[in-house]
């Protein structure tokens, strides 16, 4: 494999212009990053506590069970879909996995096993809907939002399921390399997900589908197969996901995951991501994820009311992407 | 008279290359021009100078007396130029007169004024004779009614010059009639018209004058009464066949690719024919006849209902595409935006991508050795390129054309099946394009070509098949090919009816 040199690809771009321009060239490219940067800072600058290892930890832990399905999502958007469901996979997932535990105190593996298996079946659900039956996703994975919305309740009778032995709370609890193993989940997914993308014959086959499904079905790409088998990876994710989310607080409740296929969605559109598919990286629904993170955090810690919260993010993710699309307009001129 | 359109000595290139060449030619208020010439003659570069997107290198159009200085769509439009494309874009789910009425719709303050607009649209169809309910949706109509509707339109805001590309290449020989009607009340009108075509008859029952172009070049510009159609084609296809296409290569009796008993769909009927190895088998016919779909029923890009295709030894029931490309079969699909290419890839990317697999282990892309893949391939087929980086989208038809065949042939596939090779691709790629497709013949490949272009079916095949209403309708020998009365002869195969003008007309002349 050739390993690209980042600093010669720099040198060649940048030869024979001045540091003034190489700066406005390399801010221009890279708009999203130093807004995220501008945001800490104004954070930081604003309140003592929010730039401490300890905060930073705090942030990282609520960013990964988005992070998984920011992940997953960003998959099914290259393909040129959508996925609305996984806020409601990470309900029934969790509900399906505390139930597990309720009943098989000493078989603890099983909850994992139920969780992820949920996530699968329902992912399947989807892929099978948007790759076979020709229903548009957003149809189908909305279908799947609401009816999973409602199973989770069901599960539980209508009520959260408590009570959970306290070993539940390991897997999302426990320390491997001093990070618990959500956040070690969200770092090992990116790289994953990174890798498969920028090298693997699958990653080139997404970006085919979303960019032409037509061409790539003619170029002997399964193009059915690759539809669903995003839906199956982004339902699984969503599975781990909620798993982790009802290990922490060690309970399942119906309402757990709700709305976040928005913020999940939100990340892959921010970080440069297109609907129509076929266009976006790992490495922009990272930021696109962070910036929401940080966005959250930083306003908690400023004490502004949840409802202006609210607003805030709103303005700013419309500002953020805004200033993104004006940036990249001008690079590429 | 002043003239509708005048143009002066007009030339224009696009990056070095002349596509036309000093042309000079007028149109009178009330005048039918049929513009003819081949695919890439530069007939739609005119059209596009008249309409006002591109500006002319040399030279001056004047429309109506008044000089298009400063050429834009918009200024063209306000001195009466307007165009019916042949691909046409209506709204398909709004209804006829609110097609009609878009952009300069009857209202009070932005309310809309509906009941205006279907009397107005009402009024407009009556005085062209049309029988269309205005609030029938634009999606229920026909090609022929929707391309009146166009016309409708397009004069209803006072178009003085009208261009017609093709109008009549996607409509059914029984609706022409409807549309002839409609041009002859605009010729009433004082309308000046320009309309282009491939098909012979209709430069007969239409023409007031008929204008020729060849490479760029106005080879003939005559009235159209007492003009011998024969004259059109000579002057159209002109040039020594031989420079264009190379020397065909004599196949061996090997055959490669055998179809037996394809069945499309119920009700169409079954396709069988075999090509040989090094053979180039042509497959004419008018628009809709089957060709496209006989070819992705091969390939499985469409899945027939019966039929075994062979290729070498591998025997295929029904296939899919995974189980063609498995077979050695490749494919170029008529519409290479559309079906070719992932235009927001790379070209590394878009020359690989039918067998990723070969340069992955375990999944695992290895980009060295596509490198070299997509390297050898791109300059195989003298890809004109900057990196292999660049998107597909930033290059010229013809050389996104030959990315579309050349990323087939590094597992040197056995049967090449070509759908429209050249179809918008200029003329000095498209040479490229035979001298390429031709190699692949003598390298022992079998190809089945399906072609629209006369002169390319001609040069390129050793024989060619014909097909009208999805069924083969007879084949022309390579002797019969180099007979003169050869277009003729496909053509009255192709329309199953006669072309004895045509045909008379061709023999006597070339005799």
């Amino acid at each position: 494999m050739r390993i690209a040199n980042p600093v010669a690809d720099l040198r060649d771009r940048y030869r024979g212009k001045s540091f003034g321009e190489v700066a406005v060239q390399l801010a221009v490219r890279n708009a999203m990053v130093l807004i995220l940067l501008v945001v800490i800072a104004y954070f930081a600058y604003r309140s003592a506590r929010f730039a401490t290892p300890e905060n930073l930890l705090v942030i990282l832990i609520a960013a990964a069970p988005f992070a998984l399905i920011a992940l997953g999502q960003t998959l099914v958007i290259l393909t040129g879909g959508i996925d609305l469901s996984v806020g409601s996979i990470i309900a029934v997932s969790s509900m399906s996995a505390a139930w597990v535990a309720v009943r098989n105190p000493d078989q603890l593996w099983l909850a994992p096993v139920a969780a992820i298996a949920v996530g699968l079946i329902c992912g399947a659900i989807n892929g099978l809907l948007v790759s076979v039956a020709n229903v548009p996703p957003f149809v189908a994975t909305l279908a799947m939002l609401t009816a999973g919305s409602g199973l989770a309740y069901a599960i539980g009778n209508g009520a959260p399921i408590n009570g959970l032995p306290s070993g539940y709370g390991a897997f999302a609890n426990t320390e491997v390399f001093g990070i618990t193993i959500p956040v070690l989940l969200m770092i090992v997914g990116f790289i994953v997900f990174w890798f498969v993308l920028q090298h693997t014959t699958y990653g080139l086959r997404v970006y085919a589908v979303g960019g032409n499904s037509s061409a790539a079905s003619l170029a002997g790409v399964p193009t059915r197969r690759m539809l669903a088998s995003v839906y199956i990876i982004s339902g699984a994710l969503a599975g781990v996901s909620g798993l982790m989310i009802s290990s922490r607080v060690i309970s399942g409740a119906p309402t757990l995951g709700q709305g976040y296929e928005l913020d999940a969605i939100a990340a892959v559109v921010i970080g440069g991501a297109s609907l129509f598919g076929g266009r976006g990286t790992v490495w922009g629904t990272l930021l696109g994820l962070l910036l929401i993170q940080t966005l959250n955090n930083g306003l908690q810690i400023l004490v502004i009311p949840a409802y202006w919260q609210a607003v805030i993010k709103g303005a700013l993710i419309a500002a953020a992407v805004g200033i993104d699309v004006w940036a990249s307009r001008r690079a590429s001129r | 008279m002043t003239a509708a359109l005048q143009v002066q000595h007009v030339s224009k290139g696009f990056a070095g290359v002349p596509v036309l060449r000093d042309l000079t030619f007028s149109v009178v208020p009330g005048n039918v021009v049929v513009l003819a010439g081949e695919n890439g003659a530069g007939k739609s570069t005119l059209f596009n100078l008249i309409v006002g997107r591109f500006a002319p290198e040399e030279g001056t159009i004047t429309i109506r007396g008044t000089h298009l200085s400063n050429p834009s769509p918009r200024h063209a439009r306000e001195l009466g130029v307007a165009l019916v494309p042949q691909e046409l874009a209506p709204y398909e789910d709004l209804t006829v007169a609110e097609n009609i009425a878009v952009g300069q719709e009857p209202q009070v303050g932005g309310v809309l004024k509906r009941r205006e607009m279907h009397r107005h649209a009402r009024e407009l169809l009556a005085e062209f004779d049309v029988d269309i309910d205005p609030s029938r949706r634009m999606r229920t109509l026909s090609v022929a009614l929707t391309q009146i509707v166009e016309i409708v339109k397009a004069t209803s805001s006072g178009a003085k010059v009208l261009l017609l590309d093709e109008p009549t290449s996607s409509i059914p020989e029984a609706e022409v009639e409807r549309l002839y009607a409609v041009i002859r009340r605009l010729r009433d009108r004082g309308v000046a018209m320009i309309y282009t075509t491939h098909r012979m008859q209709e430069i007969e029952a239409i023409a007031d004058r008929v204008v020729v172009l060849r490479d760029g070049v106005l080879v003939l510009d005559e009235q159209a009464k007492g003009l011998a159609p024969s004259r059109i084609v000579s002057a159209m296809i002109g040039r020594e066949l031989g420079t264009l296409f190379p020397e065909r290569v004599e196949p061996s009796d090997e055959v490669v690719l055998d179809v037996q008993g394809l069945h499309r769909k119920s009700g169409a009927p079954e396709v069988s024919l075999q090509v040989r190895a090094g053979e180039i088998v042509g497959l004419g016919g008018l628009v809709g006849a089957g060709r496209s779909a006989t070819l992705a029923a091969i390939f499985g890009a469409r899945r027939a209902s019966a039929g075994t295709i062979r290729v070498g030894d591998t025997t295929l029931e029904r296939p899919r595409v995974q189980d063609s490309i498995a077979a050695r079969l490749a494919f170029v699909p008529e519409d290479r935006k559309r079906d070719g290419l992932v235009l927001g890839r790379s070209i590394l990317d878009n020359m690989t991508l039918p067998h990723l697999s070969d340069y992955a282990r375990l999944g695992v892309l290895r980009s060295g050795r596509r490198r070299a893949a997509a390297k050898e391939g791109a300059d195989g087929m003298a890809l004109r390129y900057n990196t292999l980086q660049q998107l597909a989208a930033t290059l010229s038809g013809g050389n996104q054309q030959k990315i579309v065949i050349a990323r087939w042939l590094d597992r040197s596939p056995a049967v090449l099946l070509l759908d429209e090779p050249t179809r918008g691709v200029d003329v000095g790629a498209r040479s490229e394009i035979y001298r390429i497709i031709t190699d692949l013949a003598r390298q022992g490949m079998a190809v089945l070509l399906s072609s629209s272009d006369m002169p390319e079916l001609i040069g390129l095949s050793n024989r060619v098949l014909v097909m009208r209403e999805e069924a083969i309708q007879g084949e022309l020998t390579r002797a019969q090919l180099d007979a003169p009365d050869a277009q003729a002869q496909i053509f009255h195969l192709a329309s199953g009816e006669g072309t004895e003008l045509l045909a008379t007309e061709g023999t006597k002349e070339t005799r």
